[in-house]
């Protein structure tokens, strides 16, 4: 504990920290609701339809699922960088670069969650919606609203991948201070300058960060008590 | 209603029929062996199931006013009151209050009707799911052995409660059903089903007392004797 007295006496060193927390929380939230838009979609339609090729599809998304966000971020480089397909967009060692590597790392995640949960709890909800006549419309919208506490965790571990991602944003972030340097990158730093004091606060910091999210989810969503009495 | 040439694979099970009438406002009863068919037939009815060949004439029926009822019912993650309303909002209907009270008190529910469904009984479920048909007036509702999970006294009050609705307002019934004896009190026609097919179909006095076919029989005569040993 001394050092964070220490700490508390001092400040932090002259790494940014403020505008490191602040890059973080861009990225995560935004990321994270990129995803959920692209990863609900992608899970629901591939447990709704059939086609050619399916399993191969699951298979790819459940790889990505793992994949290290060092390759993603390494691809994206490549994407971005000035001679690259993408360059032209001029988002490398930006925030909405490393936002776009972020989405392609936790769509995956997201997809992948409500493709499993969606395999177990959408067709009891469709033949249900069916025996109440609605109409497809109506069968998505009851599917998703049904389906609140899968889509939840889904997201609440496509959030804790983003906030604790460190490779990727590093790569195409390039860890520029009061810029793309984020709450993972400065701790990076502050471990190869030495500084370990600051860089475990910064962890404590972010998992509080976490914390209080989580918290603040959880008080909107009601906690739901289930007892399916079955 | 009439069905014809109705096909459908299923596994093992091949559900074949070529010509089937369902005389509208009327109580029909479907009896027949575990894994028979009855409620695959219900499904396709309902268009749970894509069969591979069906010309349904629905007749008078509106087919968005098919429902069905089954042993397990889905409930939604939300209060008694909002699983009853459903079918109304996505019909953009607004509740008639004094019915799904009356409902409630009658089914015995009111205590329960804001807490949350899925906290409820087997037998509560069940009468839930029961109101939840009723309240939108559908115009063809099947019963798929939902009735197995009641007491005798709340058996009764549902019988009793189809007897109204069969005397004010006649509606289509199709109550699949193990129990002979309720069979009998309740339906005016009756079809046997054996491995797919309609074998059978008549008045309850021809069906259960006066059939000639030696499979009827023979599944009337096991009913009847598990009857007598319980």
């Amino acid at each position: 504990m001394k050092f964070i007295s220490e700490l508390v006496a001092k400040g932090f060193s002259d790494v940014g920290v403020m505008s490191a927390v602040k890059t973080t929380l861009i990225m995560a939230i935004s990321s994270t609701i990129i995803s959920a838009v692209f990863g609900i979609i992608i899970g629901l339609l591939l447990e709704r339809f059939n086609f050619k090729g399916k399993k191969i599809v699951v298979r790819i998304n459940r790889t990505l699922m793992g994949v290290p966000p060092v390759v993603i971020g390494l691809v994206v480089y490549m994407l971005l960088m000035r001679r690259g397909p993408l360059g032209s967009l001029h988002i490398l060692f930006t925030v909405k670069g490393m936002i776009f590597a972020q989405v392609l790392i936790i769509t995956p995640i997201v997809s992948g969650m409500i493709y499993s949960s969606a395999l177990k709890s959408a067709m009891p909800i469709r033949f249900f919606a069916k025996t109440m006549g609605a109409n497809s419309r109506q069968t998505s919208f009851l599917i998703i609203k049904e389906m609140r506490s899968e889509i939840y965790f889904a997201l609440v571990a496509g959030f804790g991948r983003a906030i604790s991602e460190v490779g990727a944003v590093m790569l195409v972030g390039g860890n520029i201070k009061g810029s793309t340097r984020t709450m993972t990158t400065a701790i990076s730093l502050l471990k190869s300058q030495g500084i370990f004091s600051e860089g475990i606060a910064l962890g404590v910091m972010l998992l509080l960060i976490a914390f209080i999210l989580q918290w603040i989810t959880d008080f909107l969503r009601k906690e739901e008590i289930v007892d399916e009495n079955y | 209603m009439k069905i014809i040439n109705l096909q459908k694979q299923l596994g093992n099970l091949s559900i074949k029929i070529n010509d089937w009438k369902i005389q509208d406002g009327k109580v029909h009863g479907i009896i027949g062996a575990n894994g028979c068919g009855k409620t695959s037939i219900s499904k396709l009815i309902l268009g749970l199931l894509e069969p591979e060949n069906i010309i349904i004439d629905f007749e008078t029926i509106d087919s968005s006013q098919i429902t069905m009822t089954s042993q397990r019912p889905y409930l939604m993650h939300t209060s008694v009151y909002e699983n009853i309303i459903y079918p109304l909002k996505i019909r953009r209907i607004t509740p008639n209050q004094e019915e799904i009270d009356f409902y409630l008190t009658k089914f015995n529910l009111f205590h329960k009707k804001n807490e949350y469904a899925p906290r409820l009984s087997s037998g509560e479920r069940q009468k839930l799911s029961l109101i939840r048909s009723l309240i939108f007036h559908p115009q063809l509702i099947i019963i798929d052995e939902s009735l197995s999970n009641l007491d005798m006294e709340s058996v009764r009050l549902f019988e009793n409660t189809i007897n109204d609705i069969q005397k004010n307002s006649p509606v289509t019934w199709i109550i699949i059903s193990h129990q002979l004896a309720q069979i009998q009190r309740m339906c005016d026609r009756v079809h046997f089903v054996d491995n797919g097919s309609i074998l059978e179909s008549g008045t309850v006095e021809d069906m259960l007392f006066k059939c000639d076919n030696e499979r009827l029989k023979k599944y009337i005569d096991a009913n009847i004797l598990s009857f007598k040993e319980k």
